[in-house]
């Protein structure tokens, strides 16, 4: 019954929506596109409910140059074919601003149909630095890169003094890439690098690793990958009875490194984009949020948030609704948002981005340590 | 001492691994001896195994069952028991019917099947990787006056000694039982051997139940060691144990096992005292120059003509 009801009041509303969407033509559309069903779903709910959060507050305020902001909601269930179809729709439906979308394999390809039509997008989500890297104009994202991780953590393991660090990777683009910059950061920093090693994605069997790690006697030991290969090293490396401190970027730091490694995961350094619902500034529209039933604390909620913003805002600094004037106009000008103050590089990157480091718990919990 | 502890560790590390490797290099090896095909589903029937056993050991804990040799002894005849079923479906549904044909039909359906079932486990337990209990757990530990200490742990030991266990019986089994008999009849002559009244489809279906047995235990035996499984789990393992079959000699048990020892030691020497980026390339690279000099492996007997 409750379900039969919840339905008919989706049909009614997205009705509604439609019909509104059709009728006031002079509004603005705001494309969100993002994955509402398959594996990733959940986050693409933080996506959506930031941006619809920005887009109820801007409109309450009275809008953008005298016009409401109006959502237009795609599901690309971060498939990269289904990414291409929801961009022409978007196209179709004379929609000029994105945000979106969530999977930088979605992104990447969607963002070559907007480029060519003229539709802003900006990523709340896609890491991948090849997404700004292709001299688009109108592709901009409100998070930080892969390669941005790199000299955050080697510059946290320096201040620790270490003597000896061990620097792994699973030769592959996301991982090598990130140890590299790590390897590179301490180096500078004049810290001895006892290995630097890559190991087989997809492999289980890393004794001999944590074995020459342990002759090498490090007391850090870096990993440029996912949570696979670093749970059971992790895992490895306790029941050998090495006694070193591991660090790992994003890509590890979710909750199945926990049922991979268990007790082993306690105390694992993790660099993540920060809590930005942790901030004081922050804290009327976290109570926004909550006062709507909403989770603020994922990391896509208020980058989405930001992302609807810089629109609005670049609309207002450009004094124009054509998407090149507002690209030029995020691109000179500085914003306050959520995520801080953003400024735009040439290529669509925020010129700066903070990850913090944080330590992993074996129960899935974690604490900054800057 | 420092360098002799380490090498010592290197060795176990590599013992331990290619003892597991030995263990799914038997379904390869008595496969192609009795049928001359390569069954490329075999990687899958080990990851079932292990699966298998996860879910009886989580279970067993489940019903708060705390006794661990009664967990072990239970997940692990679940898991034979699941993969020889399994081994024998196999032979039943996707080799039996195209026995006979040209040789790269087999083939073609036993690549099918190992997607087959791949997928099948990913729909089934989802595409993450599940945790596994680590059930043995402590160890030996040797150390000389430096900072370097030589830990043997108990897993290694068991998974060791099971393998030993399980070659001896198998040995006997072929060389002393009459099914044993009997299997070796089939391998050297399919045709002759069902003339004198052996039943060789019966043979053919306990060859394929056997060496999924042993891929079950080596399932739950590494399941155990590495802490984790995942549905492309027996993808890497079904390569490697296929290679060590293949180096020891395709056809020959002994071979099998000394294949497996073989290529777990390279991998880990060259891991120790190289990279581990070049593991796979010392051991397929030995793979080639031994079938260079030895085409038919180390104890392989050279293939006779059968007219």
């Amino acid at each position: 019954m409750t379900t039969s009801l919840k339905k008919l009041v989706t049909a009614v509303s997205t009705s509604v929506a439609l019909m509104g969407a059709g009728y006031a033509a002079a509004d603005i559309q705001i494309g969100i596109a993002g994955p509402m069903t398959g594996p990733v779903a959940q986050y693409g709910d933080m996506q959506f409910s930031g941006a619809r959060m920005a887009i109820a507050q801007i409109n309450a305020k009275g809008g953008v140059m005298g016009e409401k902001l109006v959502a237009v909601e795609y599901d690309d269930v971060c498939d990269p074919k289904q990414a291409v179809t929801v961009a022409n729709r978007l196209v179709n439906d004379g929609v000029r601003y994105v945000i979106g979308h969530l999977c930088s394999s979605s992104t990447q390809p969607a963002s070559d149909i907007y480029e060519d039509e003229g539709i802003l997008m900006i990523t709340p989500a896609s890491t991948s630095p090849e997404v700004t890297e292709r001299g688009y104009e109108l592709v901009f994202r409100t998070i930080g890169l892969d390669s941005m991780q790199g000299p955050v953590a080697g510059n946290y393991i320096a201040s620790l003094n270490p003597e000896r660090v061990a620097v792994v990777h699973d030769k592959q683009q996301y991982g090598e890439g990130i140890a590299t910059a790590v390897r590179d950061t301490l180096k500078d920093k004049g810290i001895e690098i006892a290995m630097f090693e890559g190991v087989t994605a997809g492999d289980k069997d890393f004794s001999s690793l944590v074995t020459k790690l342990k002759q090498a006697d490090v007391d850090y030991v870096y990993f440029g990958g996912y949570h696979p290969e670093l749970g059971l090293i992790l895992r490895q490396a306790r029941q050998a009875g090495l006694d070193a401190v591991f660090m790992g970027p994003e890509g590890v730091g979710n909750n199945d490194i926990n049922t991979i490694a268990g007790e082993a995961s306690e105390g694992l350094l993790v660099t993540l984009p920060p809590s930005f619902d942790e901030k004081e500034e922050n804290q009327e529209l976290v109570n926004a949020f909550e006062a709507k039933g909403e989770d603020p604390s994922g990391p896509f909620v208020l980058t989405s948030y930001a992302a609807v913003q810089l629109v609005a805002q670049g609309i207002e600094a450009a004094n124009s609704q054509d998407p090149f004037d507002v690209a030029a106009a995020l691109r000179s000008g500085t914003f306050e948002t959520p995520i801080g103050t953003v400024e735009y590089d040439k290529a669509g990157d925020m010129k700066s981005f903070e990850f913090v480091v944080y330590e992993w718990h074996s129960d899935g919990s974690k604490t900054p340590l800057n | 001492m420092q360098d002799l502890l380490y090498f010592s560790q290197q060795l176990i590390n590599g013992l331990t691994i290619g003892s597991a490797y030995a263990l799914i290099a038997i379904g390869y090896t008595m496969v192609y001896g009795i049928i001359g095909m390569i069954n490329f589903a075999h990687g899958e029937i080990y990851m079932i195994g292990a699966y298998t056993a996860l879910i009886a050991i989580t279970g067993l804990t489940a019903l708060g069952i705390a006794w661990l040799p009664l967990i072990l002894i239970v997940a692990l005849l679940c898991a034979m028991l699941v993969s020889s079923s399994m081994g024998w479906a196999v032979e039943r549904i996707a080799y039996r019917p195209v026995r006979g044909r040209h040789r790269l039909i087999p083939l073609i359906s036993a690549i099918g099947m190992s997607i087959f079932l791949q997928n099948y486990v990913h729909l089934a337990q989802g595409s993450r990787n599940v945790g596994f209990p680590a059930l043995i757990e402590g160890g030996f530990n040797f150390s000389a006056d430096g900072a370097f200490e030589m830990s043997l742990s108990y897993m290694q030991i068991t998974i060791f000694v099971t393998t030993l266990v399980c070659m001896t019986a198998l040995s006997l089994f072929i060389s002393r039982s009459r099914t044993g008999r009997a299997c070796r009849a089939v391998s050297q002559d399919l045709g002759m051997a069902s003339l004198l009244g052996i039943d060789t489809n019966r043979i053919i279906s306990a060859t394929f139940i056997i060496g999924a047995a042993l891929a079950a235990v080596a399932g739950l035996l590494l399941g155990m060691y590495y802490g984790s499984v995942d549905p492309l789990f027996g993808f890497i393992a079904g390569l490697k144990a296929f290679t060590a079959a293949v180096l020891g000699g395709i056809g020959s048990i002994p071979g099998a096992m000394l294949g497996g020892l073989i290529l777990g030691v390279s991998e880990s020497m060259t891991s120790g005292y190289l990279s581990g980026e070049y593991k796979d390339v010392v051991s397929f690279g030995l793979l080639i120059l031994i079938l260079l000099f030895k085409p038919t492996g180390l104890l392989g007997k050279p293939e006779v003509e059968k007219i």
